[in-house]
Order: C-alpha cells, then structure tokens, then sequence
C-alpha cells in the first residue's frame, strides 16, 4: 500500500524548494543580466604622462580621449605616480608621451608611444590594447598625410593611401557590435539553470525523505521505488522546462539577440539536459543520503561549469583531462546545441549530434537505481531488527 | 570549561563531521586542480582559417604565407569563394577567414589602398580576438613593407625607410601579466573566492549540524562558541591559503610577489568577516544543506562582480553595493593588488579597511542572532 504523495503538500512544507524553483533562479538571471547589461565597455578610464606638453601631445591625447573605449581620466607628472594609480585601480593603463616628441615627429626620428595597460583583468586589457592601436594608428596617419600633403605633389586622396597602404574590414560574425551581454549571458544564465535544476532535485528528494519518511524512510516509494521516484521527480520537468523557455524568450525575443535557428531544436536540448541533471542531482543524494553532503557533492560538480562550457576560453585549446571532465557535465553539451542554433542556424540533425555523448548518462542512472535499492535494502533490515 | 578545552573540542567536532571535512579539505584541494584545469594552455594559438584568395599574385601569396607564420592563426585551407568559406565555417572547420580581393596588387601599386577583408567567429570571443589580431599583425606588416618598399623607389634610403615608415612607434606594455596568461587573470581571484565560499560553508555547516543536538556547546556561552570556532577555522584557513598562494600559485607558475607577513596580514580580516556570514547563515537556515545552497546559488554573481572580469565602471552601482557586502570583494581587491601588482602597504589600505568593517559588521550580526538561537532547533 503506498502513501499518498502531493507535490502541493511539499512545497508548501518546503518553502526553500519553492524560491528555487520559482524566484531564485530568475533572480540570478537577472543580476547576471544587470552585470553585463552595458554591453559595450566604454570610457574606461586612462592616464596621460605627457612629458612634451605641446601641440602635438595635447593632439595625440585627444585622439585617445576620441576613442569610444577611453577615457582620459587623469594627467601625471611622472611614470611612477601614474603607475601608483594604476596598482590602486584608478585607470587601467597609462601612456608616456616622451620628451621632444613634437622635435622627432618632425625630424622623422620616430618617437616611441609607451602604454602600460594593466593585463591582469584580460578583458580590459584587450580592449584598450586594440583602442590604443587604432587611436594611434589614426594618429601617425593624420601626421603623414599633412606631411604627404605639404609636399605639395599629391592630391589628399593619394596622400591618404600612400600614409595607409592598405585598408582593412574586421567583420564580427554571429555578434555584429560585439556584445558583451549577448556573449556572456547567453552562456552565464544556462549554467546557472544547471545549478538549479541539479539543486532542486536534491531538495526534491530531500523534502519527500523528510516529510513522507514514515517507519523506514523508504515506505512512500511502495514497492516499486525507481519507478515511483521517476515519476516523482517527472512532475517537476515542465516546471524546469517553463525556466528554460523563459530566458529563452527573454534572450531571443524581448532583448532581441540574434537568433539564426530554431527554438523548437534548443527546446528539445534542453529537455534532454532537464534528465541528465536531475539523474546527477539523484547520484548526488543517494549516494550519501544526507542532504548537506550531496549539495556540497553538487556544488563541487556544477559551479565551476562556466569555465568549462568552452564561450571564454575555447575547447580547443583545453587539454584531454579538461575536456573529459566537460563531457561529464550536462550543460557544456547543451551549450553546443545553443550556439549552434543561435548562430549559426545550423541544421537541426547537425546540432543536436552533439547529443549523443549524453547516452552516457545511463551510467550514473543504473548506478542512482543500485544505490535506491541498496539504501532501501539496509533500511528495511533496520526496521526487522528493530522490530524482533 | 576553559577556552583551550572548547578549542580543543570543537577542533575535534570539527575532524569528524563529515561534510564539513568533505567541504573544506576536499573542496579546497579538489577546486585547486579543477579550477586552472581549462587554462593550461593559457592563451589560444593556431586558430583554423582560411584564405579566399581573389587576387593570386606574388604579393597575395607572400601574404598568405605571413599570416600562417603568426602564432596565432594556422591556414587550414585555401579557398575560391566567400560562399565555401561560409559552408566550411558552419561545418566548423574554421573559426575565421581572409578575403584578398580581386587586383590586390595593382590596386597596392597604384596606392589605391585595397581593402582587405576579414571575418571571425564573434560568438567565442578570445577565439575572435586571436582571429583578428594575427590577421591584422599580418597586414600591418605588409602594409609597413610596401611603404618601405615604396619609400626606397622614392629614392629614401633603406635604413631611413625602415625606420620611418610611421610617424610614431607605439610600444604597448602589458603590466602585471606579461603574457596575457589566462591562469594568471582567472587563477587568482577565483582561488579567493573558492577560500571564503568553503570557509562560509563549512562555518555554517558545523553550526547548522550542532543546532539540532546538544552537547559540549550548549554548555558555553554563545560568545565563546564563537570565539573558540572562528579560531579553528581560522587556523585551518591559514593553512589552506599557504597551500593556495604558496604551492598553487608555485605549481601554476604564477606570480606572487607580496611579502608573507602582507598576505597574512591581509587574510587576517577576511578569514574573520567570512566566519562571521558562516555563523550568521548556520544561525539564520533552518536547514544545514541551505547554508551550501545559498553559498552555492551566490558564487556566480560575485565572481562576475568582482571587477576582474567585466571593470566595475560599467556595472550599475547598486550591485556594486551588494557586492561591496561580500569579503571576497575587497580581498580579491587587495590581493591582487599586493601579490599580482607589487602594492605597498599603504596602497591596500582601502580593502583593508573595508575588510575589518565587514568583520565587525557580519561578527555582530551572527553574535546577536547566535544569542537568539542558543536553544537546539526539533528537526
């Protein structure tokens, strides 16, 4: 005879599994958002060390202020106070206008730009790097193009090509104005669904133990305990479903972020995502039973996923043991299917090929059903011994 | 019970309480390999592209062969249209492509400045910046050679040309990391954040499993249990961060420049504010396991509000001012600055500060709830 289990019974016991399942997640998602919801690092602060203060250097600084990525924050006497500034986090680089600087222009001695950038934070590091070459680079060629003009033999056009022989077209596909938020979000906001998802069963299960364990803990699960489990934790799929198209919709639709294919092919991505996290949160907590030590076990496995989800750093350049311990995570499998789709509309037999490695959790599914049966096992024994 | 006798005590409680040994010994040792563990490589090299050459002249080919010479692109392929070079990116097998358009040459010659074309996958980033950055090391050096080139037709001689082919020499200096590393930029703050999310977690399930029980610590004054825990963790802590900011950083090849005592020095307020939000989370849960979830569920945000990642000038400020509640903060703050920058004292002596006023701000909240809550909670 099984008890009768309600899943509305739960959650009003459980109010920490409700927020989880409910505001939590969209919480996270959203501060996430808020982070990056700039988009564009603009203006970020630098400092000047003009040691020539003429025309010119006045020039060259505010072709760096033009930029839409810098801002000339502050001007130093020396290179030792702006790189104390640097250390103290007030600017992230600082550029060294020498001494006759206007005289080496102008005798052609090629006077040198010096910029320390603080590559501690890449991020910053990169954008600045690129600012400052192109500002630069605008810089010198306005420079030769008087200097080509003053000659008097050239018209401005070829006095333009002879000061830039070539010219270039960056085009920046799948993300046009390179957003940061379009990058990051679409890759934070899934793993952190991982983490909910993962969590939740735990808390799931945690809660049923808790609020149905009658004699032997293991009385509301009958007779059939995997099935009765499975179909358990199968009512919670359409509400980690309703998480996943969510910020799809926000994603694709309300913020309007390119989207090449199909939702239907990430729908289906994630639902087969949705089984293989809820199979790892149900190894997490039965391998110990203790709820505190399968949240630590899933914290342990879901946190750093970011990292390995291959969107900052490339999976091609990850060593084996990285990559193997990726494809024992749900999301980095996911996250193929996401790009795929969202960039580059691939066919949709194409993208979720990268699947098929998710066959593998079978494994930790058989090994879950072992130790289901194996805790029942000693925890009816208990309840003989008990008894006699 | 003397101070000694409860350290004593609660040190052991603390060995045999299993997901706290789990969390702390085997988070912190687990998480130093896991962590740098997709960095190894450090930066990304040797991206696949492909070259659609229109033009198929002598300068064309030499410039071919100079972007496969930067580290940072490999030709996989040459092919002849825009077309295939799309179809070879969706088959994945490049992740940029170069277009020398048509009369590259002549148009080179006749100073008609033609326009090289190129495009990267802008849905990796770092694989994009690669991308484009060895492309555009390729073309400025052609471009460099043929106003060289041009300037000894002109009858300039060949030394002055090569050194006068831009008014200015730009000499770009990264700082603090001077190899762009990713282990560098990533490794050491996030080890930060992983010491006070463990240390929070294992305050708070050590206190979260004592509320359903009694024992040595219903004897004591909640003041003293306090004192006498914070104490343990703190010298379990101190260990822990020698073995990350020493062994590490020292396997990893990282810098770590700051003195000893300036780390420890440092450390000091943080391991305490962080005991101090694990004993208010083990007070405040009803439950032992929620102290892991709310650690757990708030990683992400803190790690990308930390200012590393993304500057903190274009975060909206309210949450910096959340972030500003968390330790982890300011101590990445600070210890970036002393171990990775070569600080003075005098120049961490914000983080330092803030970091001591979160202490007093988080140990005074858990002292006024653990007064609350001396009674053992009926599971």
């Amino acid at each position: 005879m099984a008890i009768k289990i309600s899943q509305w019974h739960i959650l009003r016991r459980d109010i920490w599994l409700l927020s989880c399942l409910t505001w939590i997640p969209v919480l996270l998602a959203v501060v996430i958002w808020g982070v990056f919801s700039a988009g564009i690092a603009h203006d970020l602060p630098i400092g000047i060390v003009d040691l020539q203060h003429s025309q010119l250097s006045r020039k060259l600084t505010q072709s760096l202020d033009a930029s839409p990525s810098l801002e000339v924050s502050r001007h130093y006497a020396s290179v030792t106070e702006a790189k104390n500034a640097m250390i103290e986090g007030n600017i992230y680089a600082y550029a060294v206008i020498p001494s006759k600087f206007d005289q080496d222009i102008l005798q052609h001695r090629q006077p040198q730009l010096s910029v320390f950038f603080n590559s501690q934070y890449i991020l910053v590091a990169k954008l600045i790097n690129s600012a400052v070459t192109q500002a630069q680079g605008y810089f010198a060629a306005q420079l030769e193009v008087v200097g080509n003009l003053i000659q008097g033999d050239t018209t401005t056009l070829s006095a333009v090509a002879q000061a830039v022989p070539l010219s270039t077209q960056i085009s920046a596909l799948f993300n046009r104005n390179n957003n940061y938020a379009q990058f990051l979000v679409t890759a934070i906001v899934p793993a952190i669904w991982q983490i909910c998802i993962v969590v939740s069963t735990i808390l799931i299960l945690a809660a049923h133990f808790r609020v149905y364990a009658g004699k032997s803990g293991f009385d509301f699960l009958g007779s059939t305990p995997n099935s009765r489990l499975a179909s358990i934790l199968s009512q919670y799929i359409p509400v980690f479903m309703a998480q996943g198209a969510l910020y799809l919709y926000w994603f694709y639709a309300l913020l309007d972020w390119p989207m090449e294919g199909s939702i239907v092919v990430i729908l289906l991505a994630q639902f087969v995502t949705i089984i293989a996290c809820m199979i790892m949160g149900a190894l997490f907590f039965f391998l110990s039973m203790d709820p505190a030590r399968a949240m630590s076990f899933a914290g342990a496995f879901t946190a750093p996923s970011f990292a390995f989800m291959g969107i900052t750093f490339p999976t091609s350049d990850m060593s084996s043991l990285a990559l193997a311990w990726r494809s024992l995570l749900p999301i980095s499998h996911y996250i193929e299917v996401q790009v795929s789709q969202a960039s580059y509309g691939a066919a949709a037999a194409q993208s979720l090929s990268s699947l098929t490695p998710m066959v593998g959790y079978l494994i930790p599914l058989s090994l879950t059903a072992r130790l289901i049966n194996r805790h029942r096992a000693a925890a009816l024994t208990r309840r003989k011994e008990e008894a006699a | 019970m003397t101070l000694w006798q409860l350290i004593k005590a609660e040190f052991r409680s603390i060995l045999t309480n299993p997901v706290v040994t789990l969390t702390v010994f085997g988070g912190v040792v687990f998480y130093s390999f896991l962590y740098p563990l997709p960095y190894e490589q450090q930066t990304p090299r040797e991206q696949p592209i492909a070259i659609v050459n229109l033009d198929g002249s002598q300068t064309s080919l030499k410039l071919e062969r100079m972007v496969d010479a930067t580290p940072q692109v490999k030709v996989v392929t040459r092919l002849h249209t825009i077309a295939d070079a799309k179809q070879a990116f969706l088959d994945r097998d490049i992740t940029g492509f170069l277009v020398i358009p048509e009369y590259f040459y002549k148009d080179l010659m006749l100073g008609r400045s033609p326009t090289l074309a190129y495009a990267a996958d802008a849905s990796y980033f770092l694989v994009y910046g690669t991308v484009v950055e060895g492309l555009a090391q390729a073309g400025g050096t052609l471009g460099a050679q043929v106003k060289v080139s041009k300037m000894v037709i002109d009858g300039v001689p060949i030394r002055m040309a090569s050194q006068n082919y831009s008014a200015i020499k730009l000499n770009m200096k990264p700082t603090f990391n001077p190899t762009m590393g990713y282990i560098e930029y990533v490794v050491p703050a996030v080890f930060v954040l992983i010491l006070q999310q463990t240390l929070i977690m294992a305050v708070g399930l050590q206190t979260g499993s004592q509320r359903h029980g009694r024992g040595y610590w219903s004897r004591v004054s909640p003041h003293a249990l306090m004192l006498a825990r914070t104490l343990v963790f703190v010298a379990i802590y101190y260990l822990l961060s020698a073995y990350y900011f020493g062994f590490s950083f020292e396997r990893l090849n990282i810098n770590h420049i700051a003195k000893a005592s300036d780390l420890l020095t440092m450390l000091l307020p943080f391991l305490l504010s962080c005991c101090g939000l694990g004993l208010w989370l083990g007070y405040l849960l009803p439950r032992r396991e929620l102290v892991t979830l709310v650690v757990l569920v708030s990683s992400m945000p803190l790690i990308f509000l930390a200012g590393f990642i993304w500057p903190v000038e274009s975060i909206p400020p309210p949450l910096l001012w959340f972030a500003d509640l968390s330790p982890s903060t300011w101590a990445i703050k600070g210890l970036l600055a002393l171990n990775q920058m070569g600080a003075t004292w005098q120049q961490v002596a914000q983080p330092w500060t803030a970091l001591w006023a979160l202490t007093a701000l988080w140990g005074g909240i858990a002292y006024w709830m653990a007064k609350r809550h001396t009674d053992p909670v009926v599971a």
